[in-house]
């Protein structure tokens, strides 16, 4: 589905372009509804949606960081055995959400954790780690609430530390650090400029997504479709409502291994927005004709071509191989709305390539 | 005495040794009915080990040791450039024997260390003697980016009564002519040193929470009324801290001296306690099988004398099965052949500057063994193989950020008064005692 059925789908009123355009609803107690009833354990509408603004961009030691906000949202935490609702908190004024990548590939690595201090006129106004969330319109990100108490200049510094997810090729060469420092107007006017957009109640609580913001100056946390994925992608299959596409590289050396060695990838997406879903514990099995030719884990790395992915290197892969994929952590990710029921639960996916 | 700086009498009841001065001094006098016990006239027989401070401080029902509840570091530059002469070491000697002989050593009296940093040192020819292992301080994990403290020397002052510890550095300042009813000498540590940084603490049963007012970043009503830290846990327990024996120098002329690694961390409560459930505070600071089988009451007391680390899972395994990892569980990978941990830690929580932190002040025979426990600390290996992000649910390391740095050697007794750094000491034997 297209961003365009989308907004044919929800027969929103007047929806025009997500950032930007007037909120239809500016009170704070519609800006977190009553969830849906009957949630599917999958990706679903959620009950709204909203748009974003973005106070500045910086670029440093091969990053650039966008600094963008938005209403304060309700969002979930993991845990090994369900969920814990954040409710938005009275102070809490705004969602805040650096969003930093890697300057020539686009790929929002979600391992560097920013670090966030807010300042006015030198007083600490707060500092955090926001966390690394998913949400349907801004797909992969880190953000959490904040709390600015009134309308004025703030000085939001962003700093980023080395990374610690595996990369490879170009990527692994950038270990720095950097600082981006925003000066950030915010006023409670502004902020209510933001596009707030109401899903109806046949269609907020049923399966799909709200398509990805279409955010022109940020590049987005999709990972490739299977046709523009590297190497010879041999299958896929379902997990939680994930989809997890499977392709052998030629050559593993890149990978830690040799020539004459294989690469098995295994991508995992959202559906409908092929959101990255970072943070989880993969492993997989190889079975052929019945025997176990791999048994171990799949390590999550960062590629300029397969961007965020799992992998390991194996020495062959042969037509009718048996994959069994196992998930034995789900993404550790915080969720925004419609996310929070899916890539919980998620049985082992079995693929013959 | 006046009340020279106006303080609201509000904050003397919060936090006089975080205000520190003379009014403070004077309120707290009137405040804490305590009689304070004089030290000795003979110091001699205080211990070489200037960290002893075990024997001496009372323990819980489990034989846990109490930590001293108020704490004060003064951070200190020499005057002098250069190298330190004898009159000097004189003076910082007298001036330190003048509240030893005011407060008896113990806990409602006065515990005290006096500590030197690399930066000290370099004012020598020589290096630092052999077998002392303090490198400048560095940053200790990937995305941790603090400014490093490099003042000549650290005293650390402790005490159960806060009277104690503004007493004793209004003395060491020379603004005391008798304390607790003994002639302070003429000689002030601040006329050898400027103070050029002060920082205040406090540990225990319920003192974070009666602070918690005086930090803008703390969530009202959220600390628990008995923790005796922010996050709410008990810490310390007896078989998850170093022995004094275990972080002693062995040989050599600072034998019975040890290292001292001191770092702020920035705390964020807003997530720890508004955010984030009971389960996951407890899986995240100790680990999720003690949050599974509701192992922890309150603030832990029940736990006794450990913080039952053994019955957790193997970290990696609870990283890839979990997804979370617990930061007792991490820690307390960085233990020795006898499985005993690295550190001594004596850390307390503060409010400096109005905002809710920790002094992290640990004690390890060498720096090294600090770096280590903070690298298993950092978790990276778990985070690269498995879906605990580099702070997500890695531990407690989503809450805390370093701020500062600071490396240290706390000499022998012996050494305490601006020691060089080869000093022409017998070389002596460790006795061992038990601690
Ligand atoms: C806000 C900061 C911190 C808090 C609230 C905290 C709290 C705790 C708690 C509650 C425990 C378990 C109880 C116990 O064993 O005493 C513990 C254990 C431990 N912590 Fe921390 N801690 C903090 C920071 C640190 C830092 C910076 C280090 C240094 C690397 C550290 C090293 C350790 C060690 C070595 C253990 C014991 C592990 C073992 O059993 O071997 N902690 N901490």
């Amino acid at each position: 589905m297209n961003r365009r059925d989308v907004l044919r789908a929800v027969g929103g009123t007047s929806l025009v372009g997500l950032a930007g355009c007037a909120g239809l609803f500016e009170t704070r107690s519609a800006r977190a509804p009553p969830l849906p009833e009957n949630r599917p354990d999958a990706v679903y509408y959620p009950t709204h949606y909203e748009g974003m603004k973005m106070p500045g961009m910086k670029e440093q030691g091969g990053y650039r960081c966008a600094l963008t906000y938005s209403y304060a949202h309700r969002f979930w935490l993991m845990k090994p055995n369900g969920i814990t609702k954040v409710e938005i908190q009275p102070e809490d004024s705004i969602h805040l959400m650096p969003v930093v990548w890697e300057t020539q590939t686009g790929i929002i690595p979600p391992d560097i954790n920013p670090q966030l201090t807010i300042t006015q006129s030198r007083d600490s106004i707060d500092q955090f780690a926001p966390w690394p969330m998913l949400s349907q319109p801004m797909g992969f990100h880190f953000g959490d609430n904040a709390q600015l108490q009134s309308d004025g200049t703030y000085t939001v510094e962003v700093s980023i530390g080395g990374p610690s997810t595996r990369r490879t090729g170009s990527l692994a060469e950038n270990q720095g650090n950097a600082s981006f420092t925003f000066e950030f107007e915010f006023s409670e006017s502004t902020l209510n400029e933001i596009s707030y957009t109401d899903i109806p109640d046949d269609r907020e609580g049923t399966k799909g997504a709200v398509d990805l913001m279409d955010m022109e100056m940020l590049p987005n946390s999709q990972v490739p479709t299977p046709n523009a994925l590297p190497g010879d992608v041999r299958g896929s299959g379902m997990s939680g409502d994930a989809k997890f596409v499977v392709t052998i590289l030629e050559d593993a050396s890149r990978f830690g291994g040799d020539e004459e060695q294989r690469y098995l990838a295994v991508s995992p997406r959202t559906p409908y927005n092929r959101t990255m879903l970072p943070m989880m514990s993969l492993s997989g099995t190889l079975h052929r004709d019945g025997t176990s030719v791999f048994d171990g884990i799949l390590q999550a790395t960062i590629d300029p071509e397969l961007r965020y992915h799992y992998g390991t290197t194996v020495a062959d892969v042969q037509t009718g191989d048996e994959l069994t994929i196992t998930v034995d952590s789900p993404p550790q990710t915080a969720r925004h709305e419609g996310y929070e029921t899916a890539f919980v639960d998620m049985p082992d996916v079995k693929v013959t390539l | 005495m006046t009340d020279e700086r106006g303080v609201p009498r509000r904050e003397f009841l919060k936090s006089a040794v975080a205000i520190g001065g003379a009014a403070a001094f004077s309120a707290c006098l009137g405040r804490e009915e305590v009689d304070v016990p004089t030290g000795p006239d003979d110091l001699s027989s205080y211990p070489q080990r200037q960290h002893a401070w075990n024997e001496v401080l009372p323990r819980d029902d489990h034989g846990n040791v109490i930590a001293p509840s108020h704490r004060l570091l003064l951070y200190l530059n020499y005057r002098r450039d250069g190298q330190p002469n004898e009159d000097d070491r004189d003076q910082v000697e007298t001036a330190l024997r003048g509240i030893e002989h005011a407060y008896e050593r113990s806990g409602i009296g006065l515990l005290l260390t006096v500590s030197y940093s690399p930066a000290y040192f370099d004012r020598f020819d020589e290096s630092l003697s052999e077998g002392v292992d303090l490198p400048d301080p560095e940053a200790l994990a990937p995305f941790e980016d603090p400014e490093f403290d490099t003042p000549d020397a650290v005293v650390h002052l402790a005490s159960n009564t806060a009277q104690v510890v503004l007493g004793a550095e209004e003395a060491l300042k020379g603004n005391k002519s008798t304390l607790n009813g003994v002639d302070q000498p003429d000689v002030a540590l601040t006329d050898v040193f400027s103070l050029t940084d002060r920082r205040t603490g406090f540990i225990g049963d319920g003192l974070p929470a009666k602070n918690a007012g005086d930090a803008e970043s703390v969530p009202a009503d959220k600390v628990p009324d008995d923790a005796p830290l922010f996050m709410g846990f008990k810490s310390g327990f007896k078989k998850n801290q170093a022995s004094e024996d275990r972080v002693t120098i062995q040989s050599g002329p600072f034998a019975d001296g040890t290292t001292q690694h001191i770092s702020k961390l920035q705390l964020n409560l807003n997530q720890w306690y508004n955010q984030d459930d009971r389960w996951q505070r407890e899986a995240k600071m100790f680990c999720p099988y003690h949050a599974e089988n509701d192992v922890i009451e309150g603030a832990g007391d029940n736990l006794g004398n450990s913080s039952k680390i053994d019955d957790c899972k193997p970290t990696d395994e609870t990283a890839r099965e979990m997804g979370v990892v617990g930061h007792s569980q991490k820690s307390a990978r960085a233990r020795d052949d006898e499985d005993s941990p690295l550190i001594l830690r004596r850390d307390f929580d503060s409010t400096d500057g109005g905002t809710a932190s920790l002094h992290f002040l640990a004690l390890q025979r060498r720096i090294t063994d600090f770096v280590d426990t903070r690298e298993a600390m950092n978790g990276t290996d778990v985070t690269e193989q498995s879906a605990v992000g580099q702070r997500n649910n890695n531990g407690i390391l989503q809450y805390i950020r370093s701020e500062r740095r600071g490396n240290f050697l706390v000499p022998p007794r012996s050494l305490r008064a601006l020691p060089p750094a080869q000093p022409a000491r017998d070389a002596q034997e460790v006795t061992h005692e038990s601690s």
